[in-house]
């Protein structure tokens, strides 16, 4: 018996080691070579070529495709693979592992600002022209891909006389009895929404007062839901689990077009945006940046924005819009100047502490 | 054969057992062993994450609470595998099959569509609400609690209970219940000293398959319950996906493997192992 028992170790062994041998051998291509040649505003010849495209799925994905990757991919002759969503643990693996497989992907701001350099590659503006976008909205690794915003969406078949008018009303279940939803992340904006209704003024949200804003979180806790997924605040929206919802901006829009009875609130709704960047060791890096440069350029965002409520970020863009529509977009000046910005550089310096204090307070 | 190869292995067909062994070892093993290794290297050396684990009190109340949920829904789906266990043991062979169906064909189908339909039935403006309305019951709060959980992952574990149960029910002879009522003993009685006892393994293996498989979970506690009864795995994917620390995941993975470990042996001590995989008891 002990013999056996010795012979499968030693082939079992065996087999492991040659396992194990074939996996460091590969290294991560040396970024920022590629882009010197573009220098003179020719683009750089990259039919053949087969990039991945990572962005968040459902109808956002769908427009950014119909929009962006398949008219790059017609105009220039290279193919896209759409992959998603975007989990940051998976490009935090490839990149270790040297085997990177996706070339684009869209994220949120904070993490593209945390990892530049680390899991992601300056941005070529050589090739990519960042001229015509917000400054504020631009950093190393990052362009904006669009603007979006978080904001209160409340059941107006309840509240339709007498609407809440600010987040101060979110947070209060006397006037406006009924459960409310936020989104499951430090940084959803239930914590500057909570500050917000407490009185901080916008320039004084930052550093967050995280006490103040828990306190305030806590008055609210027996009618409050999270939701984790942004489908499932489009349904708590469409089906009334909650009366009053914070969500984004797609989702709110597109439960309401699709019958429901629930308003939005712009007085203090939050401006965000997402980001284009490009992994580190991504083998088609050129190309990658050749795509951002048409995926901010003036027609692909004019596209997406007539298909969903995201406002561009290239002030050339024109889009032609249906009303319902058009009262939605963030840059409409009626909106834009009740909407608060989040600082993003902040939580990107902050986002770990802060989920260490979401769970502590979720889950007690 | 070479003579040092038959000496290895008494006899030839053990070798048999290599390709999977090398199968587990390489694909489950090793994973396993580096998230493990990681645990006590990052972010620094040492058992420092170990440390932080059990420091941090709302970990070790999400801890407590996997372990609790995990329990609850191992006696919820043992009551209502043995029943329909026993069932299946009796009736013609017609209607078992029929029962069989009944049983594995939710199985068949997609883990997320049956969670999305659990969300569907029992949240607040959903059908079972408005049913005990018009009862007269009022609506309850049947999603983001654990009782929405529990029901939702007894319903999709039942076929991990059923079966094993059902495959020693059937080898359990009754004329043994019917020898004791003819010595004397009532129903109940024969039921509880001669049945029950001879289904124990059956028992014990679904149980323990269900509870381990319980304290697991991912994806029904997550979109079934609330932040509020967090169970560990969502706590091991928030560590690895939105922090990328993937020291504290391994960390955390590495506990609930201790503590299965732990519990495993606990009923080792109180009966005795090998009894899980008598199926079939003497005829």
């Amino acid at each position: 018996m002990r013999g056996c028992v010795r012979l499968s170790v030693v082939l079992a062994a065996a087999t492991l080691t040659l396992a194990g041998c074939g996996g460091d051998d590969d290294e991560a291509e040396p970024a920022g070579e590629s882009g010197a040649g573009a220098s003179t505003g020719e683009s750089a010849d990259i039919s053949g070529t087969t990039m991945t495209f990572v962005s968040w799925g459902g109808t956002y994905q769908d427009a950014q495709e119909q929009t962006m990757t398949t008219p790059f991919a017609e105009a220039r002759g290279v193919e896209f693979l759409q992959d998603g969503p975007t989990d940051y643990a998976k490009i935090k693996t490839q990149v270790e592992a040297g085997q990177v497989t996706w070339d684009v992907i869209d994220m949120d701001p904070y993490f593209a600002i945390q990892q530049c350099n680390k899991l992601l590659v300056p941005i070529d503006t050589s090739v990519v022209d960042t001229s015509k976008m917000p400054p504020e909205l631009v950093s190393e690794c990052a362009v904006p891909s669009m603007v979006y915003s978080t904001a209160n969406y409340y059941n107006a078949d309840k509240f339709g006389d007498g609407p809440p008018t600010d987040w101060a009303d979110f947070f209060d279940t006397e006037k406006f009895p009924g459960k409310r939803a936020v989104f499951n992340d430090s940084q959803g904006g239930a914590l500057e929404a909570a500050l917000m209704a407490d009185g901080v003024a916008e320039e004084d949200l930052y550093p967050i007062d995280y006490d103040r804003a828990f306190a305030k979180l806590d008055t609210i806790k027996d009618d409050l839901i999270f939701w984790d997924e942004g489908a499932q605040a489009q349904q708590m929206i469409e089906t009334g689990e909650a009366d009053m919802v914070m969500a984004w901006l797609g989702r709110g829009y597109t439960a309401i077009k699709n019958g429901a009875n629930y308003e939005p609130v712009w007085n203090g709704a939050q401006g965000v945006y997402d980001v284009f960047t490009v992994p580190k060791g991504s083998k088609n890096e050129a190309a990658a940046m050749e795509f951002i440069s048409y995926a901010t350029g003036a027609e692909a965002q004019t596209g997406l924005a007539e298909a969903l409520p995201y406002a561009p970020i290239n002030s050339d863009a024109d889009p032609q819009v249906d009303e319902l529509l058009a009262s939605f977009l963030p840059t409409k000046p009626e909106i834009s100047e009740q909407m608060v910005t989040i600082d993003q550089d902040w939580w990107a310096a902050n986002k770990d502490e802060a989920d260490q204090l979401w769970t502590s307070w979720t889950g007690g | 054969m070479p003579g040092w190869l038959r000496q290895a292995f008494g006899d030839r067909w053990l070798l048999l057992v290599v390709p999977t062994l090398a199968f587990l070892l390489i694909f489950f093993g090793y994973p396993v062993v580096q998230m493990l290794l990681r645990s006590v290297q990052e972010p620094t050396s040492g058992l420092g994450n170990y440390e932080l684990f059990f420091q941090t009190e709302v970990y070790v109340k999400i801890l407590r609470r996997t372990v609790t949920t995990a329990i609850i829904v191992t006696v919820v789906c043992l009551a209502l595998a043995y029943p329909y266990a026993y069932l299946m043991s009796i009736v013609s062979r017609r209607w078992r099959i029929v029962l069989l169906a009944v049983v594995l064909l939710p199985f068949w189908t997609s883990l997320m569509v049956r969670t999305y339909a659990w969300i569907i039935l029992l949240q607040d403006t959903g059908i079972v609400n408005d049913v005990l309305e018009r009862a007269g019951i009022g609506r309850q709060s049947l999603i983001r609690n654990t009782l929405g959980v529990t029901i939702a992952m007894a319903q999709i574990l039942l076929p991990f209970m059923v079966l094993p149960l059902y495959a020693v029910m059937q080898g359990i002879d009754r004329r043994l219940v019917q020898a004791a009522e003819s010595l004397g003993a009532n129903p109940a009685k024969a039921f509880l000293r001669i049945y029950v006892p001879l289904s124990m393994p059956g028992v014990i293996a679904g149980a323990t398959l269900v509870f381990i498989l319980s304290l697991g979970f991912y994806v029904t506690p997550a979109l079934l319950g609330s932040p509020q009864n967090a169970m560990l795995s969502q706590l091991i994917v928030q560590q690895v996906s939105t922090l990328l620390n993937f020291g504290m995941g391994g960390t955390m993975a590495a506990i609930l493997l201790a503590v299965i470990l732990v519990i495993l042996l606990g009923i080792s001590r109180v009966v005795r192992p090998s009894a899980a995989y008598d199926a079939v008891g003497p005829r």
